[in-house]
């Protein structure tokens, strides 16, 4: 096929954990590229390697053997001050479990990295805050501590938080596991509706009303992956699909 | 910054935490700045109390002295030398423009009077007779002997005081038995009867002795006029000065007080003061302590009345008691036994009709006492001196430690101390090899080069009488206590001499000096004429160590460097404490908080932004809790500032220079403290925060909830 240059890219990648003396493979020989503008569920079972490669991909775990490369970045020859720049400018983080910081609130948390950054003034961070709160549709909980949201407020606060250095590729842990179905659903909702305007995601999950809804699924069993089907093209209407 | 925003969070979210944090470094701070002014003020108040009434700014002494300086007493000898030609260093350190005055010293101790110890040695007698001790023996005898020797001196004095048919038939016997017990036949048949002249000396004598304590005296030999120019805390109380180039002695009011007045009517002031304090009898146990030698020791007064004057005081008493009593000690006794309610009438009572039968004083001034010494060579010295007067140092009235010091002139000093120059010693040999005398008792030579001085007295100095040579003489005999007591009479005989002598400030400055204090000129600092005078010293080849008030004063000097160590080993011993707390208290957060850190970490927040976080942690803690300390602090130090401690204990006015320390506030001393905090926190923030840095990101990832 005929690609763009992958943003990630996994070449023959094997991870094994140590459990005292007992070698656990979690990821065996994983091939895997992908583009800019991709919708991508990495499904599988319990325990088949899917957080491990999401931390790979994310640059907060390294390879045992096999090279991963993000942004065009071996992530293996990279320092760890320059990982966390790659974290920081890159990448965007959605967690199974929100991970806010509970003394900031919503419009503090989406403003932290940005402030990480460095790059912008204090309107501008203002701006660019307020309006990806009111995208993900929680601008009038700007000034609620994570404590005083519901699961799914809090995770759009994270999607929020995970989007505003735009970063080219936003990784997602399970990010519908601790939220209702209905909850879960709007989420996606929202993610696809980014993903839309362009940011790449890349995200695991177990559950298979949200595999369904993926433009691409790359499915692992055992450390390996077993399937690898794209569904629509980068940027494909899912409005004409739903249709 | 938002670092600093979400450390504020953390802290506030914590509540409980931070408040015992915060509580130990306000605590700390407190005591950082507390100590901190009580230090100095201390010091402050002690320099002056020791500057401006004994040591002056800087002492200069012979640079070749054996032990240090210590004016106020120490561990060590006092050998310190002399100043070889004074003259010479009062001209060249005057000559300063730094120096103000250069005030010639010597400084020694003597005795007056002999008395109770005379039971203790008659016991130690005894008991060497029943061992068959007879060296021992021998020596407690002559000793035994010496003391009746001059007991019996004190009561022919004291005969020339009151009027001898005035005396009751009870002290008239006692002076008959002293007058035997004194004489040559009395111990010359010792042998032949030992345990009846022990018994003797035992029921006869020693009471005489009873209530006639030595007063031990430490004085300082010094030119009295410039001394009381020099020193502004200087004052008289009563008498005059000693005139200009005479000799004489002047009282430290307390010591007076102390030590030579009557020991029942100070045991009275002493009440009137405690109870003035809001002390009870009923309740006080010094009070009844001394309401109880008030009436055990009623000799004390008995032994100083006559017959008509016991008769005066018996009516007195009758008549308060409301009593038809006869027997006087009875009546003593029920009259010191005395209460709350009593007291003030009875002490008015006490000074307005017994008192002026009494002996208040035993020596009053315009009086001649006799000093008592040992030279430096070690032989028994005695010089009769002329009671000008006493003085006071401003404001430490009641401290005994400046209180402890005397004064006498520097030639009454010299004779006491009796040292002999090198160049006096070759003359003395000359002398003696003239004479053909083997030996000269050295006391004799030297109180006989010492007078040369002022020529007229040479003759009667030497006209020590032949025993004292003798005795000193006698190997067996060792150096002799008959020594002093003939000392004392062939003194005595001179004495009435001596006391009309007029030095001119030539002769003056001319003899043996110890060391001299030195005052500066008003606004020169310590320091500076410290350097000024040392580098005169060098310059001139004085010879002279030079050394600051602190180091003169001895141990004193170091007080505030004790006080300085356990207070700040306390302060110490606190901020380790919350040094710990504080640490303790942040591991755990930053454990609770791995989640968090984790996630800033994912996200992309270095390890140095985490390391801020909790850099800013700790200067909030430090910026808010040092505020309230140093605040509080401040407060506390300015109250009492103005309004100022009490001297608890006598010995506290001299260290606060009066009866109250007013604490002093200075900026540094707040800046110090909080400096203090600042790094406390910093320190108990540096392990947590490095545990922080190396949480990982994966940590976040991974499920905890
Ligand atoms: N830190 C670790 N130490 C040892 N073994 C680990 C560690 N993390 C994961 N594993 C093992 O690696 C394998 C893959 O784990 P991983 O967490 O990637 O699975 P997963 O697909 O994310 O599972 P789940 O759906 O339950 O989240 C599993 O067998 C797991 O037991
Ligand atoms: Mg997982």
């Amino acid at each position: 096929m005929d690609h763009p240059p992958a943003i990630v890219r996994l070449t023959g990648v094997d991870k094994d954990y140590l459990l005292g003396k007992v070698v656990v493979p979690a990821l065996r020989g994983i091939d895997l590229a992908i583009q800019p503008g991709e919708f991508t569920v990495i499904a599988g079972p319990s325990g088949s390697g899917k957080t491990t490669a999401l931390n790979l991909i994310g640059c907060v775990d390294v390879a045992t053997r096999g090279i991963v490369t993000v942004d065009g970045h071996d992530t293996a020859k990279l320092s760890e001050r320059d990982l966390t720049k790659l974290r920081l400018e890159r990448l965007g983080f959605i967690f199974q479990s929100f991970n806010l910081v509970g003394v900031l609130d919503a419009f503090q948390n989406v403003e932290f990295p940005l402030l990480l950054q460095r790059k912008l003034t204090k309107a501008e961070r203002r701006e660019r805050v307020m309006d990806l709160l009111q995208e993900v549709g929680i601008d009038q909980y700007a000034k609620h501590r994570p404590n005083e949201l519901s699961g799914g407020q809090r995770q759009r606060v994270a999607i929020a938080r995970a989007l505003v250095t735009r970063p080219q590729i936003v990784l997602a842990d399970e990010p519908t596991a601790n939220l209702d179905s209905e909850t879960g659903n709007a989420i996606v909702d929202l993610m696809e509706k980014l993903n839309d305007e362009g940011t790449t995601f890349l995200f695991s999950t177990h559950d298979p009303r949200v595999v369904d809804r993926a433009g691409r699924v790359v499915r692992l069993m055992d450390g390996r992956i077993v399937e690898d089907v794209t569904r629509r093209a980068v940027g494909a209407s899912r409005i004409a699909q739903s249709a | 910054m938002v670092l600093f925003r979400i450390a504020l969070r953390n802290l506030w979210s914590h509540k409980t935490k931070t408040l015992i944090v915060g509580g130990l470094l306000v605590f700390g701070t407190l005591l950082v700045v507390l100590g901190q002014s009580l230090l100095t003020t201390l010091d402050q108040s002690m320099a002056r109390s020791i500057v401006n009434s004994v040591a002056g700014h800087l002492q200069v002494y012979a640079a070749d002295a054996k032990d240090n300086l210590a004016l106020f007493g120490s561990f060590e000898g006092t050998e310190i030398g002399q100043i070889k030609d004074f003259p010479r260093v009062r001209k060249v350190l005057e000559g300063l423009p730094e120096v103000q005055a250069v005030i010639p010293m010597g400084i020694d101790s003597a005795v007056v009077f002999g008395g109770n110890v005379l039971d203790v040695k008659l016991e130690q007698l005894r008991a060497a007779e029943k061992q068959g001790d007879h060296a021992r023996s021998h020596a407690l005898r002559n000793h035994v002997r010496r003391i009746v020797v001059m007991l019996h001196q004190e009561l022919k004095n004291l005969n020339g005081l009151v009027d001898k048919a005035k005396l009751t038939e009870e002290t008239r016997q006692g002076l008959v038995d002293v007058e035997r017990a004194a004489a040559k036949e009395f111990w010359d048949s010792y042998e032949t009867d030992v345990l009846g002249h022990l018994e003797f000396l035992e029921n006869k004598i020693a009471p005489m002795a009873l209530g006639e304590d030595m007063i031990f005296l430490r004085y300082i030999g010094t030119d009295t006029n410039r001394y009381a120019k020099a020193f502004d805390l200087f004052e008289m109380v009563d008498g005059q000065p000693i005139p200009a180039g005479k000799r004489g002695f002047l009282f430290n009011k307390l010591t007076y007080e102390e030590q030579v007045k009557h020991k029942t009517a100070r045991r009275l002031d002493r009440m009137r003061d405690r109870l003035a304090g809001g002390f009870q009898l009923a309740t006080d146990d010094e009070l009844k302590n001394w309401r109880k030698l008030n009436k055990d020791q009623h000799k004390e007064i008995t032994y100083q009345l006559d017959d008509d004057s016991a008769a005066a005081v018996r009516k007195a008493l009758q008549a308060e008691l409301k009593s038809s009593e006869t027997d006087l000690v009875k009546l003593i006794v029920a009259f010191m036994d005395m209460n709350d309610q009593n007291f003030a009438r009875r002490y008015k009572l006490f000074y307005e009709t017994v008192v002026p039968h009494l002996n208040l004083y035993s020596v009053k001034i315009g009086d001649t006492l006799t000093l008592r010494g040992l030279t430096a060579s070690g032989y028994p010295t005695s010089v009769p001196v002329t009671l000008y007067g006493t003085f006071r140092f401003r404001s430490l009235d009641k401290s005994a430690v400046s209180g402890a010091a005397n004064l006498t002139d520097l030639n009454t000093f010299r004779d006491l101390y009796g040292f002999m120059s090198a160049d006096r010693k070759k003359e003395l040999e000359a002398l003696e090899a003239k004479s053909g005398v083997r030996a000269i008792s050295r006391d004799e030579a030297e109180a006989a080069l010492f007078g040369g001085e002022g020529e007229e007295v040479a003759p009667e100095a030497v006209a020590v009488t032949p025993t004292a040579v003798e005795a000193a003489l006698d190997p067996t005999e060792g150096f002799d206590e008959f020594a002093g007591v003939d000392m004392a009479t062939g003194a005595k005989t001179h004495g009435a001499s001596l006391a009309d002598l007029t030095y001119t400030q030539a002769q003056t400055d001319g003899g043996v000096v110890r060391n001299a204090a030195i005052m500066l000129k008003p606004g020169v600092a310590v320091a500076d004429g410290l350097r000024a005078v040392t580098l005169a010293v060098e310059r001139e080849k004085l010879g002279l160590k030079v050394v600051d008030w602190r180091k003169a004063s001895g141990l004193i000097g170091d007080f505030v460097w004790v006080i300085y160590v356990i207070l700040f080993t306390a302060i110490f011993v606190i901020f380790i404490v919350a040094l710990v707390i504080i640490n303790n208290s942040m591991v755990m957060a930053t454990m609770e908080r791995v989640r968090e850190i984790g996630t800033m970490r994912a996200i992309g927040a270095q390890r140095t932004e985490i390391l801020k976080m909790f850099a800013a942690e700790a200067v909030v803690l430090g910026t808010v809790f040092g505020a309230v300390g140093v605040g509080l602090g401040a407060a506390i130090v300015g109250t009492l500032g103005y309004v100022g401690i009490p001297a608890y204990v006598d010995q506290m006015v001299f260290l606060f220079a009066g009866p109250r320390l007013h604490l002093l506030l200075s900026p540094t001393h707040l800046l110090f403290a909080w400096a203090i905090v600042y790094v406390v926190a910093a320190l108990s923030t540096i392990y947590p925060a490095y545990l922080a840095t190396r949480i990982t990101p994966l940590q976040a990832m991974q499920d905890a909830e």
